[in-house]
């Protein structure tokens, strides 16, 4: 197939030919492992989220709560002065219908990522997840939104013990 | 460095750990194909040769790396060879220890001056000695798999 799309030179293999093992070839896979330092906002970020809370972290010299919080403003440079709890809600600020996953794999039901501005946070705050329980048609900037978290016992601390946003 | 723990009760989680997913399959090419086929299922071992250069390359390669000329003349050089050089291996690539120790031999293959390295069986290091003849162990056919190891190691004649 690939010979009729591309008039290339050299030799096109397909899935068949090592599948069958008429070319000779070595596969490796390697074990790549890594540990990223999530750093004291970012850990407690995601310590709070294990816990079924949304922390924040706000800069009295500019008025701002940020989600996901930092240590430190990045408009004044200054330490950030204290934690905030924020709340599991929040509006819609963006939004997109995804009919492909990030593989380009086709959907049937698309999935909704969007820009969640958190309640409590300064306008514009937020953070990036999916919504669901809701007609793809009728997503609007500006809806009312609200967690849905795994049960207790399967959160482990990252983003995705929130399964989805949904509207209220 | 600090060693990242994951999850820490008391400072809430320090590092994220993952992993990165990657297979890669390495294609033996064109030349390649017909050197290990010949392993294979022929017992020979197949160099190509550049006269204008004068020099053989096995395992066989499609092009001269020192002119680019095109290699078309293929030649058997042979099972056996000349042992060039030797290292005796203790530890493995982890650093782990191997008992018995390998033995890792540089082999002049015929008259060819290609050399190829390879393991060294059947002898112990006491008795090597630089320019003995030794000749391939091949496996038994049915084991091959069209790679190196097709010839289990060397050993002296």
């Amino acid at each position: 197939m690939l010979e009729n799309m591309l008039n290339l030179s050299g030799t096109a293999l397909e899935e068949e030919d090592f599948r069958t093992q008429r070319v000779f070839f070595t596969t490796d896979i390697p074990k790549l492992e890594y540990a990223w330092d999530c750093g004291v906002a970012i850990g407690n970020y995601l310590k709070g989220l294990k816990q079924g809370k949304l922390w924040g972290t706000y800069c009295k010299k500019c008025k701002r709560t940020v989600i996901p919080p930092r240590v430190f403003c990045e408009i004044c440079f200054r330490n950030m002065d204290k934690w905030v709890e924020l709340k599991d809600t929040g509006t819609v600020n963006t939004f997109s219908i995804c009919y492909v996953t990030w593989d380009m794999k086709k959907l049937t039901y698309p999935q909704i990522p969007a820009v969640i501005e958190i309640d409590g946070a300064t306008k514009g705050k937020g953070i990036l997840h999916l919504l669901a329980e809701v007609d793809p048609q009728m997503v609007r900037v500006g809806m009312k939104v609200k967690a849905v978290w795994k049960p207790k016992s399967e959160r482990e601390g990252a983003i995705t013990d929130i399964k989805y946003f949904k509207p209220i | 460095m600090t060693k990242l723990k994951f999850p820490d009760a008391k400072t809430g989680k320090l590092a994220w750990k993952g992993d990165i997913p990657i297979t890669s399959r390495y294609t033996s090419g064109v030349a390649g194909q017909r050197f290990f086929q010949a392993l294979k299922e022929e017992e020979k071992i197949l160099g190509t040769v550049c006269s204008k250069c004068e020099v053989t390359y096995v395992p066989m390669k499609l092009f001269c790396e020192r002119c680019f000329a095109e290699l078309n003349e293929t030649v058997d050089v042979g099972d056996s060879g000349k042992l060039i050089s030797f290292a005796v291996v203790h530890v493995d690539l982890d650093g782990k220890k191997i008992n018995p120790p390998q033995i890792i031999g540089l082999i002049e293959l015929g008259n060819s001056q290609a050399k190829i390295i390879h393991l060294l069986g059947e002898t112990k290091p006491s008795d090597l000695k630089i320019g003995m003849v030794v000749k391939a162990v091949w496996k038994m056919p049915l084991g091959r798999e069209g790679k190196i190891t097709d010839i289990q190691h060397f050993k002296p004649l």
